[in-house]
């Protein structure tokens, strides 16, 4: 059984080795990649777009479809996420642990007893029991707000430097895990709840699709952005910067709301109860 | 300038090389988490504050806007890299590891 292995990965190796001599010359100019359309998008996206990042114009502007549907796959991800994990009808422990936050303590307590209500004063803690890390919880209270500003930076300048939807939004996503990972699943929860995640990611899908249909509507085809010139005040030109930007915010809610869904279900097994 | 400059980044490579030698040559998990908690981020703060140094020797406000922009690293790395050691030895001490001893414990 072994040898068969052997034999085949090396028949296998060997037929991708003696493939890849067909392959063009590293850097040809005349190889397929680039002879087509990629010396078109080099050429013309300054002045066809304004945007002088062609990367960001190939993805949101000339192949704005394909880009779509890459947010479609991932809104699709979070959805199967739900589906496939979640516990609605989740049983609750009949041990609960809280903590009163003005002295620290922890109190346990068993079944019958009367459990406070969540207030200021007491505090429902994972049954995992976690110590209460001043320290972590500081410096994340620090560092999300910066974060998170710099998640909506990578967004909005995806026109000029490396960044964009996918990118500012997964940065905006991770902040929140972090606060999830800091303090706990629960506070995490109430203060984004799952409502509002599954709504983003509905609703970046909708901004996207929403700004081709408007291009249709205008009669151009659509996601042909040149459409938008009329709405917002500015030439045809301009029109197809500001509607990159606005597919961008869509493609950033739609990946931030994912991530957090993905984190919530994977991290409490669905029944975000109680995370890492 | 540039002899400040130099010196500094020196110092700093001094600091990272150290780190990286703690890192190898300390005997067990928490001893080695110091040298990565603490000369990585003197290291890095002295190197960053010598490009920062680096940037407005020919002064001029966007020069001023880059430094300050290289400084901002440093202080996030300040911040987070001893926050991140600080976790990781909380996670190793409830994970239950104990410490190294250079004698082998005899009451256990």
């Amino acid at each position: 059984m072994k040898a068969i292995g052997v034999i085949l990965v090396g028949f296998l190796g060997g037929l991708l080795i003696y493939c890849s001599m067909d392959f063009p010359p590293w850097g040809d100019p005349h190889s397929p990649a680039s002879s087509h359309v990629s010396p078109y998008y080099i050429e013309h996206t300054l002045e066809d777009t304004s945007v002088p990042n062609i990367v960001t114009s190939v993805l949101a502007d000339y192949r704005g479809y394909d880009t779509m549907f890459e947010t479609v796959v991932i809104f699709t991800a979070g959805i199967a996420c739900i589906f496939l994990l979640r516990v609605f009808k989740a049983v609750e422990p009949e041990t609960r642990l809280y903590r009163h936050l003005p002295t620290g303590i922890t109190l346990r307590i068993a079944q019958g007893g009367k459990f406070p209500d969540d207030s200021d004063q007491f505090k429902r803690i994972d049954s995992d029991w976690v110590p209460h890390d001043i320290i972590l919880q500081t410096t994340c209270r620090m560092i999300i707000p910066f974060i998170q500003i710099f998640a909506l930076y990578v967004i909005a300048h995806g026109h000029h430097s490396p960044g964009g939807g996918f990118q500012g939004g997964v940065i905006f996503g991770a902040s929140i895990i972090l606060f999830a990972i800091a303090f706990d699943l629960r506070s995490a929860i109430k203060r984004m709840g799952e409502r509002l995640t599954a709504f983003l990611c509905a609703l970046g899908v909708l901004i996207y699709a929403g700004v081709g249909l408007v291009c249709m509507l205008y009669g151009n085809n659509f996601l042909d952005y040149s459409a938008l010139a009329d709405i917002l005040g500015v030439d045809r030109i301009s029109a197809r910067s500001h509607g990159i930007l606005m597919v961008e915010i869509g493609v950033g809610l739609a990946v931030m709301a994912v991530m957090v869904v993905l984190y919530y279900n994977l991290a409490s097994a669905g029944k975000h109860d109680e995370g890492l | 300038m540039n002899i400040i400059v130099t010196l500094l980044l020196i110092c700093g490579l001094l600091f990272f090389t150290g780190g990286a030698v703690g890192i190898i040559r300390f005997p067990d998990f928490y001893s080695r988490l110091h040298p990565a908690g603490k000369l990585d981020t003197a290291g890095l703060t002295i190197t960053m504050g010598a490009i920062a140094l680096y940037t407005i020797s020919p002064f001029s406000i966007e020069a001023l806007i880059i430094a300050l922009k290289i400084i901002l690293i440093a202080v996030f790395v300040f911040i987070t890299s001893p926050t991140a050691t600080h976790a990781i030895i909380d996670a190793g001490v409830r994970a239950g590891l104990k410490p190294w001893r250079k004698e082998p414990e005899a009451d256990e």
